[in-house]
């Protein structure tokens, strides 16, 4: 074992998530004592222990729970027409090469594009509905499968192939067999990506239009000037976001053992 | 050189330094009890077998590790950091990809704050010791890799250091690159009366240039021997080839064999033991 | 023949316009025929799909009066003052985050969960705080265009070749030297790159606010077009931004090629 990968002596009796911890609960006490003794208006931000006192009320009352699993069945729609719609689209761009060159810079720029700001338009061809929301999710969410598909199969080591025309496979056989499952790790990747994109404009969009779930509590709260009740459903969303993100990273991680 | 010289006279004095570091096998001793003097103008080598803690040792004498026992001393001042009068040339490529030759050979002028034309001026004196006039304006990543070192060289030289230390700098080189570069850096040190300390696996280079050298055990690295090279200067190709020349090699490698089987061993018996770990 | 050979091989290369050039005026051409069939088919409700000439003179419009240019700016404003301050704030965390082990495994995973979160859903707090103007909405661009940015520079910060900064530590450069001379050029790809996904972030944040709440800006344009019904102008607008918002993109990524050419 060479010098150069033994660790210096240093700190190790505190481990930096506990810290990290610390730190936020520090915050936390800070702004809660900062408001009780009015040094900032309790109107403009309600002390911690009323947004934490507010947490059963509003979950209960709000059928937070029922909004979530709106919120979730948007989500979940979205996410196979992105699944379906973003692979198959981009496999088809993979076999027929012209289609590729001519539009995947296309598909790129509109990853780029900031297609939640046509919700407006959805609106007004969808309604102000459910369908709206999907609808927002699936196209911001779209680009990224396409262009993870894509690329997935192009990463297709060539020694692979060639084991397959070796075997003699029809180009079908082929494709399923080895260049689907060969590009999985990245199209995961890519669907991953779509679905987080998909969760945040599905949110983002139900706060703007005022329908469908935990966006739309955030609004109505807002709206009612129920501060402390406000700052519940954003922690209430933050929490559902990450922990969205962190079951999509374990699905990851499970699905690609070896990297 | 004579090597029972006083303290005195020694530019740099390592005295009694020993490292130890934990991992997570336990402590090792990288450094056990090392010391040396160097005098003004001398060219010391130090040499060992991977795994001796030589680098450790250039990083405690560069001053970019502080946590060690032992005091190095540079002209009767104790060091607590990179001091001002030592100046490192690294083993791995260290030229800033971003700058020119000129703007990479001025850093450590910049630095101190010295005025830009003077700067430049400085910069194409040393650059054209090192042999690079006609590349001030290039990238390194338009230079090979020979290059781009004598950059890095030319860089540290520029700072007009009283010491130069020198982490294996030809590493990297193929062989002949090396060998050419070699000659080019004692060229330098011999015009300049640079004093230098080289640390270096290479017994051939430690012998050709240096006038002492210092032989590491393995880990924990002790001073196994030193040898005064006894061989005159400049050290032509005559003088490399010479019989007394062999000698001195032959010396050196009976030394560091034993340590290098030493540390070759311990290497494989680590792999065993620690299955499915990178080492 | 030799020389047949190689004479027929030149012939049969490069026709004039390319395959993939005819292709894409094929596909656009075919979108746009689709469209105006759509328009003029009366199978949808009125004016959700106008006719494209319908939309060209709302462009005209749009781009002939200088309303719109007033409220270009107050966007281009409100967008560029929430990159200016949260780019440079997330450069400082970034940097001390990169640059510390312990204060990273501390705190960046808060960045790094909150990071995908649609920070939209901050924006009636931020009306608290900054009040019904500008303000708020550049408050809201700024917290979106943070964490990317942060979590940029963090990654970059621990990607540079450990050795340059030995070599600033050995010619004893202060903090500050250390940052601007080695730590920000060394990082220059990293940087533009988390300001790239910053543009961007901030720009949906900004827009999307100035959509919700404001009298002023692109957004608030877009959501009179909506209240009042004025398809082609909608259209008109969603075209101008995509198209701006593709370029401003692509020009930021062209900035760093600009400098990465000759020096990796």
């Amino acid at each position: 074992m060479t010098i150069a990968a033994a660790r210096q002596p240093g700190p190790r009796f505190v481990p930096p998530a506990l810290v990290g911890v610390a730190a936020l609960l520090v915050a936390l006490l800070i702004m809660e004592l900062l408001i009780q003794f009015n040094f900032v208006s309790r109107f403009i931000v309600p002390p911690p222990s009323e947004i934490i006192g507010s947490f059963g009320r509003v979950i209960v009352e709000e059928h937070v729970f029922s909004r979530f699993l709106l919120t979730l069945g948007e989500c979940l729609t979205a996410g196979v027409m992105l699944t379906v719609f973003g692979i198959a689209g981009g496999v088809l761009m993979h076999r027929i090469k012209l289609l590729q060159q001519a539009c995947e810079t296309w598909v790129a720029a509109m990853a780029a594009a900031p297609v939640v700001l046509a919700y407006p338009l959805f609106m007004v061809i969808f309604g102000r509905n459910a369908w709206t929301i999907i609808m927002m999710g699936f196209f911001a969410a779209l680009p990224p499968v396409i262009l993870k598909t894509i690329e997935g199969m192009a990463n297709t080591r060539k020694v692979l192939v060639n084991v397959g025309r070796s075997f003699n496979l029809t180009p079908t056989q082929q494709f399923w067999k080895i260049m689907f499952p060969a590009a999985l790790p990245t199209i995961f990747v890519g669907v991953r990506l779509g679905l987080i994109f998909a969760l945040i404009n599905i949110v983002g969009v139900e706060f703007l239009i005022n329908y469908g779930g935990l966006g739309q509590l955030i609004n109505d709260l807002a709206e009612r000037y129920d501060l402390a009740g406000t700052y519940a459903a954003i922690c209430f969303v933050i929490l559902v976001s990450v922990l969205f993100f962190m079951t999509l990273e374990k699905a990851e991680r499970w699905l690609r053992p070896i990297d | 050189m004579p090597s029972n010289a006083s303290t005195n006279d020694a530019i740099l004095v390592a005295d009694d330094i020993v490292v130890r570091f934990e991992t997570p096998e336990g402590p090792i001793t990288a450094v056990d009890n090392v010391s040396l003097k160097v005098q003004p103008g001398e060219f010391l080598s130090v040499i060992g077998p991977s795994g001796c803690g030589k680098s450790t040792l250039f990083n405690v004498i560069g001053g970019l590790l502080g946590e060690h026992q032992g005091v190095v001393t540079v002209a009767g001042e104790t060091i607590s950091g990179p001091h001002k009068s030592i100046g490192m040339v690294f083993q791995e490529e260290s030229t800033f990809p971003w700058r020119t030759v000129t703007d990479n050979v001025g850093f450590p002028l910049e630095l101190v704050g010295m005025p830009k034309a003077q700067r430049i001026e400085r910069a194409r004196h040393f650059i054209k010791m090192v042999g690079l006039d006609g590349f001030e304006n290039r990238y390194p990543g338009e230079l090979s890799g020979g290059m781009r070192q004598r950059v890095s060289l030319a860089r540290t030289l520029a700072s007009e250091p009283k010491i130069l230390l020198m982490d294996e700098p030809f590493a990297a080189l193929d062989e002949q690159t090396r060998l050419l570069l070699g000659d080019k850096v004692l060229q330098i040190q011999q015009h300049l009366k640079q004093t230098t300390l080289l640390i270096t696996h290479n017994i051939t280079e430690a012998v050709q240039m240096s006038d002492r050298i210092l032989v590491m055990t393995y880990r924990p690295g002790k001073v196994k021997r030193i040898v005064d090279i006894n061989l005159p200067r400049p050290r032509t190709s005559e003088i490399v080839g010479s019989e007394a020349f062999g000698r001195y090699v032959a010396q050196i490698w009976s030394d560091l064999r034993e340590e290098a089987s030493r540390g070759m061993q311990d290497e494989e018996k680590h792999v065993l033991e620690h299955p499915g770990t990178a080492s | 023949m030799a020389t047949t050979d190689r004479l027929t091989r030149f012939v049969a290369a490069e026709p004039l316009v390319s395959h993939v050039t005819l292709l894409r005026i094929a596909i656009i051409l075919a979108v746009l025929a689709i469209w105006e069939f759509m328009a003029h088919s009366g199978l949808l409700y009125r004016d959700v799909v106008p006719s494209l000439f319908a939309i060209g003179k709302a462009l005209y419009d749009l781009l002939s009066h200088a309303d719109f240019y007033f409220n270009l700016g107050v966007t281009a404003a409100e967008i560029g003052t929430a990159l200016l301050i949260g780019g440079f704030s997330g450069l400082a965390v970034g940097i001390l985050l990169g640059a510390n082990r312990f204060l990273s495994k501390a705190f960046e995973p808060y960045l790094y969960y909150l990071g995908p979160t649609p920070k939209i859903i901050f924006f009636p707090i931020m009306i608290m705080w900054f009040g019904v103007g500008p303000s708020s909405k550049i408050a809201l661009g700024t917290l979106s265009c943070f964490f990317p940015v942060a979590l940029s520079v963090a990654a970059g910060m621990r990607q540079i070749d450990k050795v340059l900064i030995r070599v600033g530590q050995s010619f004893r450069a202060s903090t500050w030297q250390m940052i601007t001379k080695i730590y920000l050029p060394a990082m220059r790809h990293p940087i533009i790159n988390g300001i790239r996904l910053g543009l961007g972030v901030a720009l949906i944040g900004t827009l999307l606010a100035e959509t919700k709440l404001s009298n002023k800006g692109i957004g608030f344009l877009i959501i009179n077009a909506y209240s009042t019904f004025d398809m082609p102008r909608m259209y008109a607008m969603l075209i101008v931004l995509f198209v701006l918002a593709i370029g401003a993109n692509a020009l930021v990524g062209r900035l760093g090629d600009l400098e990465g050419i000759k020096r990796t």
